[in-house]
């Protein structure tokens, strides 16, 4: 339904409103259909308060007129004054009218949407339970039809399969293991770290007390505690495999030898599927 | 002032209904036209509160105990309209006009002069409570909404930020107004206790076809601005009761007693306390997570939801009352309840027939501001 601006606001069309349902796929109502009468009314609105004001202005010229004597003749001032008040209560009627005619509109439309809301959920809710129900019948049908036939998959598939589940639990097997061994280095890595932090704070400041004996080199951007490997890249002095603070030499990067893959780590991913006798060493 | 003089004059204009407020209001706007920008495009419920307030002006005007504070609370209330001490006798003039010409010709100069004088008065208990609001607040305070959630299709809760600080007591409300409504106020609970960076929670809850609530909802975002007036309504924990509290919430009624278990987890000794917390499909339950936190939080805290209008729902069914009966054993508690007008009645009938005491029973009460 569209409104042309020039049609005249009145409760009965507002009243009458009817909107095409929303798309396909969508509920509601045509949503640019009720924004356009949402203007429509608010334009209606408007004008109607610019001919109260003007009313008002008139009333209050015509008014200026009697006082001033001009309608002597006619009604008397104070008839006239109360004459003014009747056409603006009027004036002010008419728009609680259009205001309270347009509230009723919307509570009714909320209320029928309301309720189309609360039976599409109460369908949704049937079918959903209907659908459940079906899923229950057909996997307990399949169930029998599975317990029915004695031994449906052939020998050697079953035992590829076999294989297949062995394979698996030997893998998270070997998974876990490796997980828990590294955890644990780890955190022997980090008490390491922090002894050597404690040791190397300790060392520097016994360098500065003896100046002349060089214990660390001198390497920018370098701490104590901490190793600089070739690539000038800080790792940490735990790190390293004497452990205490050094940082000579290239043997400083990578992790230490307690988290290093062992032989008996599986690569990640696996390359090539490993047959179960190669996980375990 | 002869009061019997008063009341006459006043029932035979009030016979005519919102013909007299309707007259009142043009009056005014005629003679004062930039009046009228101070308030919305409908008039009808600002009718309605005009006569309510007048009404019970008249009606309580020799009882000066209770119409001294309702006079203060409306004098304070109104400066977040703008309202300024010159417009009372504008006002004044077009009420005199009203009641003249509703009276004819039982009108007379006697008459004339009680109303003079006992609007006199009316006016200067406003305009001097006020004036000393004033001195301590802002004719309202602009905020800013920092956060906002839809938890429903219905229910949106928003986190606002006052520029200047706003203090309230837990359980207290404010009328907020959004800039998509102007001059159109609805009060709203805080949902917290006061906190350190001032921020204030809201419940709201869409009315269907309300203009407001459907804006706070919909179309206010983060980074809105909104006005909100000054703190009213008297729940309140009761500090000088040593006894355990039971919390009936319907919907969104559970913003205020939220607020009262916030202050409660700020006390040294917090009484135990069970909230029910009633809606009427499991998912109209829209703030179970934080619940489920705060009683993780707080041992002394039970939170049972109810659920009124889904029969499979897993926990309690049925609506606050029942459950109440149900799993809460009223032996000498203190009750708080906020909720529809038909859940509060219907929860204090409860509570009444499990033989709690009235004066134990404490509701959301808006008094002189939602008149």
């Amino acid at each position: 339904m569209t409104h042309a601006n020039s049609e005249l606001l009145t409760p009965e069309r507002v009243r009458l409103a009817a909107f095409t349902p929303a798309r396909l796929g969508r509920r509601g109502l045509d949503e640019s259909e009720v924004r356009s009468f949402c203007e429509w009314v608010s334009d209606g609105l408007r004008q109607l308060l610019n001919d109260n004001s003007m009313l008002q202005a008139e009333v209050l010229r015509l008014r200026g007129r009697l006082l001033d004597g001009e309608g002597k003749h006619g009604v008397q001032p104070e008839d006239a004054h109360v004459q003014a008040v009747h056409v603006l209560s009027m004036a002010q009627q008419t728009a609680d009218r259009y205001v309270a005619d347009a509230q009723e509109y919307s509570r009714e439309l909320a209320g029928d949407a309301r309720m189309r809301r609360d039976e599409i959920v109460r369908e949704a809710k049937v079918r959903a339970s209907m659908i459940l129900e079906q899923a229950h019948t057909s996997a307990s049908e399949a169930a029998g039809a599975v317990r029915a036939t004695r031994d449906p998959v052939p020998a050697a598939e079953r035992q590829e399969l076999q294989a297949e589940i062995a394979y698996l639990r030997t893998f998270s097997d070997v998974c876990r293991t490796h997980l828990r061994a590294y955890m644990e280095s780890l955190t022997r890595s980090i008490e390491e770290w922090e002894r050597a932090e404690r040791n190397g704070a300790l060392t520097a400041r016994d360098s500065a007390l003896h100046s002349s004996q060089h214990v660390l080199p001198r390497t920018a951007g370098t701490r104590p505690g901490k190793g600089v490997n070739r690539a000038g890249r800080v790792v940490p002095a735990a790190c390293s495999e004497s452990g205490g603070g050094s940082a000579r030499g290239g043997r400083l990067s990578g992790p230490s030898r307690s988290s290093r893959p062992s032989s008996r780590l599986i690569p990640w991913p696996p390359q090539s599927r490993p047959t179960p006798s190669s996980l375990v060493t | 002032v002869d009061e019997r003089r008063l009341k006459e004059s006043f029932a035979r204009a009030a016979a005519y209904g919102d013909e007299v407020a309707l007259f009142f209001y043009s009056h005014l706007f005629l003679s004062h036209p930039e009046a009228r920008e101070m308030f919305p495009v409908s008039m009808a419920v600002q009718r309605d509160k005009l006569l309510n307030a007048l009404g019970r002006i008249v009606a309580e005007v020799s009882s000066h105990d209770t119409l001294v504070p309702f006079l203060q609370g409306l004098g304070r209330d109104h400066r977040k309209f703008g309202t300024l001490a010159e417009h009372y006798p504008a006002v004044g003039a077009s009420l005199l006009a009203t009641l003249a010409h509703f009276n004819g010709t039982d009108w007379s100069e006697d008459v004339a002069r009680d109303w003079t004088e006992a609007y006199a008065v009316v006016a200067q208990v406003m305009t001097e409570a006020a004036t000393e609001d004033e001195t301590r607040n802002p004719p309202s305070w602009q905020a800013t909404v920092v956060g906002h959630e839809r938890r429903t299709i219905d229910i949106a809760v928003l986190r606002v930020a006052p520029d200047a600080p706003l203090r309230y007591a837990p359980g207290q409300s404010v009328a907020v107004e959004c800039e998509a409504r102007p001059r159109l106020w609805r009060y709203y609970s805080m949902a917290n206790a006061p906190r350190h960076d001032g921020t204030i929670e809201f419940h709201v809850r869409v009315i269907d076809g309300g203009p407001v609530s459907s804006a706070l909802a919909r179309s206010v975002r983060v980074g809105s601005r909104l006005r909100l007036g000054a703190p009213a309504g008297t729940l309140g924990l009761d500090m000088n009761s040593r006894r355990n509290v039971v919390l009936a919430a319907g919907s969104t009624g559970l913003a205020p007693l939220k607020a009262i278990i916030d202050q409660a987890a700020g006390l040294g000794d917090p009484p135990r306390m069970h909230l029910v917390f009633g809606a009427r499909t499991a998912v109209d339950l829209y703030d179970l997570a934080d619940l489920e936190k705060m009683t993780a939080r707080w041992p002394w805290l039970t939170v049972t939801p109810a659920v009124s209008a889904e029969p499979e729902y897993r926990g309690e069914t049925g609506t606050v009352a029942d459950v109440i009966g149900r799993r809460v054993p009223i032996t000498d508690q203190d009750a708080y309840i906020c909720g529809s007008s038909a859940m509060v009645t219907a929860t204090v009938n409860r509570l009444r027939s499990l033989g709690m005491p009235q004066a134990r029973i404490y509701v959301e009460d808006f008094g002189w501001s939602e008149s």
